[in-house]
Formats: structure tokens, C-alpha cells, sequence
């Protein structure tokens, strides 16, 4: 193989191995971007929320889980969910069907609130 | 349909306007049962009445206004688990103790300040019921205050 020879060579292995990583990797990445943003997490902690905002995209599911040592709730300023008092450990998931901004509040601590961004 | 989200206390807790309203209350009425005590040791029997009867009334207010709504919400849900945690455990034996108090205050300013009982219902030992009645009071305020500690101020707090 002549030196002109192994440079088209290698170009065009270069551009073989770039479209099957292209193929290869871009579905991936975009499943696992849709995955995170479907299945979003708030962690209920030292009487507050985190995240307190949190962006989903419509049909995502919410699970709010009480890690604090004192039950909370997870009321919806808009009426849309309305959770009973939660244990230490317990959770509870909302699934929210319509684009919106819905904020919500702990019934019991109304200090302790937080914002759902439906897009 | 909206939720408005319950007023947020005036004590720097994470409690409710309602929690924080009766903390006060409660305190201000333990101080005038002890107060009103002290009225019929100076043999004001008239003045000891109308002072005890009205912090029993009010008492049976505030229940009805905050201390019942809250037990319904937080913690009536969790008795068919069983009081598996010990803010539960606490919140019991205040709503227990409390209620055992305020049913025999009413018994007492009943028995004692009106003629509606007959009289084999009436009990003899004055003194004495209105001394254990002011005891247990005593304890219902302490459990009361740490059942609102439990559930509304925060550890790192």
C-alpha cells in the first residue's frame, strides 16, 4: 500500500467509525435525556423541597419522597393532587398530563413550598 | 377549584398561623388557671369561677379550632399503622391527657357551679379534684408544648 494509499485509508476509517458512532450514539443519549426528565425526583428534607423547582415534560411523573423524621403532605395550589400525610420513607407520585406551572405546598409546614414546570 | 395554603405562623417555626395562635393561647390561659387558683386561696370564689370556666370554654374553642382539624389531618391517618413513631406516640398522649382534662374541668364547673346534677352525682373532695385537675392541666400544657416542638420545629433549628 503506497503512502497516498494509507491516508485515503485511514480518512475513510475515520468517517466509517464517526457515521456508526453517530448512529450508535445519538438515540442513547437522547433516551437518556427523556428518561431523567420523565421520571423526575423531589426529596422532602429538613422541612424543605429539593428541587424546588422541578421541569418535566407533559406525561412525566413526579415522586416526592419524605426523607425528614417528621410526616409532610403535598398539597397542589390548583387542587390537581393532594397527598396524604407522608411518613418518614413513604412517597407519593403525581403524573401530570398538561402543560403548566403548578405549585405546591406542605399542608402541614406552609412555609415549605415548591413549583412543578410542565413544558 | 384553588387551595389556599394555610397561614404561615408568626413564631419563626415551620408551623401553621393556627399552631402558633393556640401555642400562645395555651400558654396565656395556663398562666391564668394558676392566677385563678390563686383567687380562691384569697376566698374570691366568684371571680375563681368565672376565670376557670372561661379558659375551659376557650380551651373547648381552640380544640374545635386547631387542635381536632390538626389530630384529623396528621394524625388520625397513622393510628390504623399503629403509633410507630414517637411524634405520633406524643401527640396521643397530649390528645388523650387533654382531652381527660378538659372533660373533667367541665365536670368540675358543671358540678360545682351549677345545679343541673343531681346530687349523688356531685363529688365531695372539692379541693382535691380541683388540685388534680390543675396538675394534669399542668401536664397537657408540657405535652402540648412537646408535641409542638415535635412537629413543627425543625431539629437543626
Amino acid at each position: 500500500m503506497t503512502g497516498k494509499n494509507v491516508w485515503v485509508a485511514s480518512f475513510a476509517a475515520a468517517v466509517v467509525i464517526a457515521i456508526v458512532l453517530q448512529l450508535a450514539g445519538s438515540p442513547s443519549v437522547a433516551a437518556n435525556d427523556q428518561s431523567s426528565a420523565a421520571n423526575a425526583e423531589v426529596k422532602i428534607d429538613n422541612f424543605s423541597f429539593g428541587p424546588q423547582t422541578v421541569t418535566v415534560p407533559v406525561g412525566a411523573t413526579v415522586t416526592w419522597t419524605n426523607r425528614d423524621d417528621i410526616p409532610h403532605t403535598v398539597v397542589s395550589t390548583d387542587g390537581l393532587f393532594n397527598s396524604k400525610v407522608r411518613d418518614t420513607d413513604e412517597k407519593f407520585s403525581y403524573t401530570f398530563a398538561k402543560a403548566g406551572t403548578y405549585p405546591y405546598y406542605c399542608s402541614v409546614h406552609p412555609k415549605m413550598t415548591g413549583k412543578v414546570v410542565v413544558q | 377549584m384553588l387551595y389556599m395554603p394555610p397561614m404561615k405562623g408568626f413564631l419563626g417555626t415551620g408551623a401553621t398561623f393556627g399552631a402558633d395562635l393556640n401555642l400562645v393561647v395555651q400558654l396565656i390561659m395556663g398562666t391564668a388557671l394558676i392566677a385563678g387558683a390563686r383567687l380562691a386561696k384569697h376566698k374570691r370564689y366568684k371571680a375563681h369561677g368565672i376565670c376557670q370556666t372561661t379558659v375551659l370554654l376557650l380551651n373547648l374553642f381552640m380544640i374545635g379550632l386547631v387542635m381536632w382539624p390538626s389530630f384529623r389531618q396528621q394524625v388520625k391517618p397513622a393510628l390504623s399503622k399503629g403509633l410507630h413513631k414517637w411524634y405520633y406516640e406524643v401527640a396521643m398522649l397530649h390528645a388523650l391527657l387533654g382531652t381527660t382534662a378538659e372533660l373533667l374541668g367541665l365536670y368540675i364547673v358543671i358540678a360545682a357551679g351549677t345545679n343541673v346534677l343531681p346530687r349523688w352525682l356531685r363529688f365531695r373532695h372539692w379541693k382535691w379534684w380541683m388540685r388534680t385537675e390543675l396538675v394534669l392541666w399542668v401536664i397537657v400544657l408540657l405535652s402540648g408544648i412537646g408535641t409542638y416542638c415535635a412537629w413543627y420545629v425543625a431539629p437543626f433549628q
